[in-house]
Formats: C-alpha cells, sequence, structure tokens
C-alpha cells in the first residue's frame, strides 16, 4: 500500500514535472532575472548617469522642474533615485474632467542638472518582471496560466518530497561524471537544498496570484505603470479636493524629514502631491519597499501641501495584511540589500536548474530503451526538441533582447517593442533550429551560439555606449559594471556546457557503448 | 552575516562528516559512534547558533531571512566541492572555525 502511494506520487511528479517543464523553466529563469531588474534597466538605459545619492537634492530639483511643467496637473509623483536604479522619475496626471481619468506623462530627470535625460525607449528589466508571470499574453491569461504553473510546481515539489526516499541519507550526495545518476543526484541535491527558497516562492506566488486574479486590494504590484500608482493612491481619497484658489506649494524636502523621522529613519520611495497648485494641495510620503521584509502596501505620512500640517500617519497594518505583506514581501525581494540580493539570485538559478535537470532526466531515461534503434519515437524527439529550446533556447532570446538594446537606433519607432520582437524571434528560430538538427548537435550548436552572444555582450557595450567596464568600474557603478559581468560569467558557462556536451558526442561511440552507458544524458 | 555563514558552513561539514560514507571518503578512517555523535551534536549546534548572529546584525525579520539564505547557500556549496575539491571542502571548513572568532569580534 505504501510502495503504491509513493509509486502513484512519483507518477504524479513525473508528468506534471514533464507537462509544466518547459513553461516553469522560462518563469524560474525571468523571474530570476526580475531579481535584478532595476539593474538591467539600468544598464539598458545608460543615458540615466548614475550619481551619488542626495535625496534633499532631487526633491527639490524635481519639485521645480514639475513647478515648471505641470504647476495646474492635477497630481504629482515623485520616486527617487536608488543605488539600484539611478533616475529621478517624476510623472504627473493632466486635470481630467470627473468621471474621467487624466492622462500620465512620465519624464526621466537627471538628479543634478534637473534636465529630462532623453533615455532610449527601452522595457528593461521590466520585461522580465512583467513575462514571468504575464507570459506576453492577454490580460487575465497569462496570470492564469502562471497560477497553474505555480500550483503545479507546488505539486512536483510535494510530491517529489515523497517521492525521494533517502533525503536524509542522500543529503550531501552528488556524483558527477556517472551519467543519468549524475544527473539525479544534482536534480536532488539543489532541490533538497535549496528546498526552503522553494517552497517560499510557490507559496507565495500562489498568495500574491489569488490577489491578483481576484480584484483585491494587493493587486498593486510595483511598477511603472499608471495602475499601480493609481492603487496606491487609493488609501489617500480622503484627501480633500481642490478648491479652485490657487497657492503656493510648500518646499518638500522638510516634510520628507519629518516623514522620515516618524519611522524612524526609514527612507521614502516615492513622494505623491494632489492638487499642487491649490490651496487643498495634499503631499503623502510613501515608505521605500526595500525598508522592512514585511511590505506595506499604504506606509504613508500626509502633510498639508500649503500649510505643511501633518495630516495622518497610516496606522500599523493588521494581521492578515502583515502575513500577506511577508509573502509578498519575500517572493519580491524588494528589502534584500546587494549579498542577499545575490543569494536570491543563486537561489532562483537553483530553481531554474532543478527543472531543467529534471526534463533532461525524464528524457534520458527513455532514450536508454531506444538506444540500439536508429531513430527516436516521435513523442521522444518532441521533448527533445522543446527541451532544447526551452532552455538553451530561451537564452539566446534573452541575450537577443540584449543586444537589440544596444544595436536598435536610439530614434527607432517602438522601439521597445522591437526589443521583446527580436526576443521571440531569437526563441522562434531556436525552436525551429532544434527541429531542424539532430539531438546532441542542437544542443551544442545552440549552447555556442549563446555563448558567443552572452560573451561578447560587455564589448558589444563598450563599442556602443560611453559606459563600458573600465568606465563603470573606475565610477563605482556597480550595477552596470556588474551586469557586464555576469553576462561574461553566463557566457562562460554556457561554452563550459557546449564543450562538455561536445566532448561526450565526440567520445560516445566507442569508449561509452562499450560500457553500455549509451545515450546517458542531455545537458542542460 | 559573513559569521553565519562560516558557521553553517562549518556546521554542514559537521554533519557530513558525521555520516559514515562521507566520513570514510574524506578523512580515511572509521567512523566511531562517539565521534558521530559528538559531529551530529557540533553540527546541529552551529547551524541553530547561527541565527544569533544573523539576529543580531539585521534584526529579527531580516535576520531570520538571511539564516534561512546561508543555511541553504552553506550547503549547496558544500555539496558542489565535495566531488571535485574534497580536500578544499575540508580546508575551508577548518578557516571558517578559525574565522569565526574573529568575524564575532568585528560584529561585537
Amino acid at each position: 500500500m505504501k510502495e503504491g502511494f509513493r509509486q502513484a506520487m512519483a507518477w504524479l511528479h513525473t508528468w506534471a514535472g514533464l507537462i509544466f517543464g518547459w513553461l516553469l523553466f522560462a518563469i524560474f529563469l525571468t523571474g530570476t532575472l526580475a531579481y535584478f531588474k532595476d539593474e538591467i534597466t539600468h544598464w539598458m538605459q545608460p543615458e540615466v548617469q548614475a550619481h551619488p545619492l542626495d535625496d534633499g537634492r532631487s526633491l527639490a530639483v524635481a519639485q521645480s522642474y514639475l513647478q515648471q511643467q505641470a504647476p495646474t496637473a492635477a497630481s504629482w509623483f515623485i520616486s527617487l533615485p536608488t543605488s539600484r536604479d539611478p533616475g529621478l522619475s517624476v510623472m504627473w496626471q493632466d486635470k481630467a474632467e470627473p468621471g474621467k481619468r487624466g492622462t500620465f506623462i512620465q519624464k526621466i530627470l537627471d538628479p543634478v542638472s534637473g534636465q529630462p535625460v532623453q533615455a532610449r525607449d527601452s522595457k528593461g528589466g521590466e520585461f522580465f518582471y512583467r513575462f514571468h508571470f504575464q507570459l506576453q499574453m492577454p490580460y487575465p491569461w497569462g496570470r492564469w496560466l502562471s497560477t497553474i504553473a505555480a500550483m503545479v510546481m507546488f505539486v512536483a515539489l510535494i510530491t517529489g518530497i515523497i517521492t525521494h526516499k533517502k533525503i536524509f541519507k542522500d543529503f550531501f550526495t552528488f556524483r558527477p561524471r556517472k551519467g543519468q545518476r549524475s544527473w539525479l543526484d544534482g536534480h536532488n541535491a539543489v532541490g533538497v537544498l535549496v528546498l526552503p527558497f522553494h517552497l517560499m516562492i510557490t507559496y507565495s506566488s500562489l498568495v500574491i496570484f489569488m490577489s491578483m486574479v481576484m480584484p483585491a486590494p494587493i493587486m498593486a504590484s510595483y511598477g511603472d505603470d499608471s495602475r499601480a500608482f493609481f492603487k496606491e493612491l487609493f488609501p489617500n481619497t480622503d484627501n480633500p479636493p481642490a478648491l479652485g484658489q490657487p497657492c503656493q506649494l510648500l518646499p518638500l524636502l522638510p516634510m520628507y524629514q519629518q516623514a522620515r523621522q516618524q519611522w524612524a529613519g526609514g527612507h521614502v520611495g516615492r513622494v505623491a502631491v494632489n492638487n499642487p497648485g491649490d490651496v487643498n494641495a495634499s503631499v503623502n510620503v510613501f515608505r521605500a519597499g526595500s525598508d522592512s521584509v514585511v511590505h506595506d502596501f499604504g506606509n504613508t505620512v500626509s502633510f498639508n501641501g500649503t500649510t505643511g500640517e501633518l495630516l495622518r500617519v497610516s496606522g500599523e497594518p493588521s494581521l492578515p495584511a502583515v502575513v500577506g505583506g511577508s509573502f509578498y514581501g519575500l517572493h519580491m525581494g524588494h528589502f534584500a540589500g546587494p549579498v542577499l540580493r545575490w543569494l536570491y539570485f543563486i537561489c532562483g538559478l537553483a530553481g531554474t536548474a532543478m527543472i531543467g535537470t529534471g526534463l533532461v532526466i525524464w528524457l534520458g531515461k527513455r532514450q536508454l530503451k531506444h538506444a540500439k534503434s536508429a531513430v527516436m519515437p516521435f513523442e521522444l524527439r518532441l521533448v527533445e526538441v522543446l527541451n532544447i529550446a526551452s532552455m538553451s533556447g530561451l537564452m539566446i532570446a534573452i541575450a537577443a533582447f540584449f543586444w537589440a538594446n544596444r544595436l536598435l537606433p536610439v530614434s527607432f519607432a517602438a522601439r521597445s517593442d522591437w526589443e521583446v520582437q527580436a526576443f521571440f524571434v531569437a526563441w522562434g528560430l531556436s525552436l525551429l533550429h532544434a527541429m531542424l538538427r539532430r539531438g546532441r548537435r542542437g544542443w551544442v550548436e545552440q549552447l555556442s551560439i549563446g555563448a558567443l552572444l552572452f560573451v561578447a555582450i560587455p564589448l558589444l557595450n563598450a563599442m556602443t555606449t560611453t559606459q563600458h567596464l573600465g568606465v563603470s568600474l573606475m565610477n563605482g557603478d556597480w550595477a552596470m559594471a556588474g551586469f557586464d559581468l555576469t553576462c561574461l560569467a553566463s557566457g562562460v558557462f554556457l561554452a563550459w556546457a557546449a564543450w562538455k556536451m561536445q566532448r561526450r558526442t565526440a567520445s560516445q561511440p566507442k569508449a561509452e557503448r562499450a560500457r553500455g552507458l549509451t545515450l546517458k544524458q542531455e545537458a542542460g | 552575516m559573513l559569521l553565519a555563514l562560516l558557521m553553517c558552513y562549518a556546521g554542514f561539514t559537521a554533519l557530513c562528516l558525521s555520516t559514515d560514507r562521507h566520513h570514510g571518503e574524506l578523512l580515511h578512517s572509521k567512523l566511531t559512534s562517539k565521534r558521530r555523535l559528538g559531529l551530529r551534536l557540533g553540527g546541529w549546534l552551529l547551524l541553530i547558533a547561527a541565527i544569533w548572529p544573523a539576529v543580531l546584525a539585521a534584526g529579527w525579520s531580516q535576520g531570520l531571512v538571511e539564516w534561512c539564505a546561508v543555511l541553504m547557500l552553506s550547503a549547496l556549496l558544500l555539496v558542489l566541492l565535495l566531488p571535485y575539491r574534497p580536500r578544499l571542502a575540508l580546508i575551508l571548513a577548518g578557516l571558517s572555525l578559525l574565522a569565526s572568532p574573529v568575524a564575532a569580534l568585528a560584529l561585537s
């Protein structure tokens, strides 16, 4: 009975993992990249220069710019620069007829000169962040599909734990160079050792998704779209309406300082001003999400904009809000400093590797049976093609996205859409390539192309911008330098994988067939 | 976070050495039941005690997250080192034990 249960769980693990594995691989890899979404955006908009942070100067610059450009706007939003994202973002909403919503206009300012920066049109890291839960599909479908994928992932994790007989006995076991055995060891090792992360990320995604697919307050996902800002305004609808009497707005800096005192030195993420030119102006200062693990969606201090009087301090969040906020905060990792952020990134890569090795094992096991025949059955060939395209193909697509960012002319129309097009075209081509080439050759060629593309990215950056590695390292612009170095490392890794694959292909016919270990593995 | 990392790595190495298979592979000696108990106890103690520096440096919520992170990463590092550079894995564990008091001094 017990064995029957375990077998049933193993069956579920195998098939749930296979059907959703390709999708989950993409979700995990792009989600992992999203941990560095601000840094990626910084790299993809090199026109936005990094400066030493000075919130006082940034606020003054933003206020005087908005005063000139949008004195009669319905509201202003100011997002302060951070060490991860150096741009000072200002946005305003025009006045509109009652019942309509005014249009939003966003600019990125240089926090020192106060001039708008003509940054190239690019989705930046936001693309990966959006893709990992919307999957580039129209509104609720992508979110539904990724919610289902998250549930399957959860099922696969639980069934995987049940199926794995010797979690503690094999805890430290990894035996490389043993073919199928090594893949299973690797799959178990990254699965078991990083299990707390896998469980946390999968469960928290369900918590977040549940509120996404049902219209609940947590809908406000941080991002640069207007909806997120609008939702953040939600708790402030009790701010008084405009009276129509013009009045000068007070400097924002003292209110900023007072808000920080309220939070015992906590940081300010964003400042919103309602009715800036009116006697009834109000200023809402939002706390930065990086301040605490528990994400608090409405941590604000509100002021009267013309008298400077403190109007309201948001109370302590309720217990459900704390629980929901902790899952949200843990998943997003806004609070993580550089070291912890890298650890998050490594954990994400481990999750990606777990899914990838699982897919390889599925195929490897079944290929053994057909090792002697020349032609693989259609279903195995299908899995092989999808494995290649979903893993090495995705790497190529990501590299193509970055390449497009540097090669498309800055003034190109609908430029950011073309970057995304480049991503999907490259992915589609890699699928085509995988269909045309025989398994192992397909792997070697795609991994090599991916390696070349990634290794060349620092070079490409040096040729197309003034922000090459020498400059960024000298200026201490770690986001820019880190991006280049990470690309270089990824390229070297892919080259190593390609080389391993190539060597196996070459040595296979004689030595390994003699030992009866044909077609042991496919690389991921 | 450094001290927590050092302690977790040393702790996992001790737990690893408390298994028959890895003890034989790494130290080429037979594991006595007394030593097994000592290694197991020491390993668990180090892992759990590593909560303290993490929480002390970063507060409860962030500290616990950091502890979990270094727990996972130190185990991953050890398991990846073992088959390729077993001696290095052991040397690192020794070094982290030696460096722990220094890191503790820097923390306090």
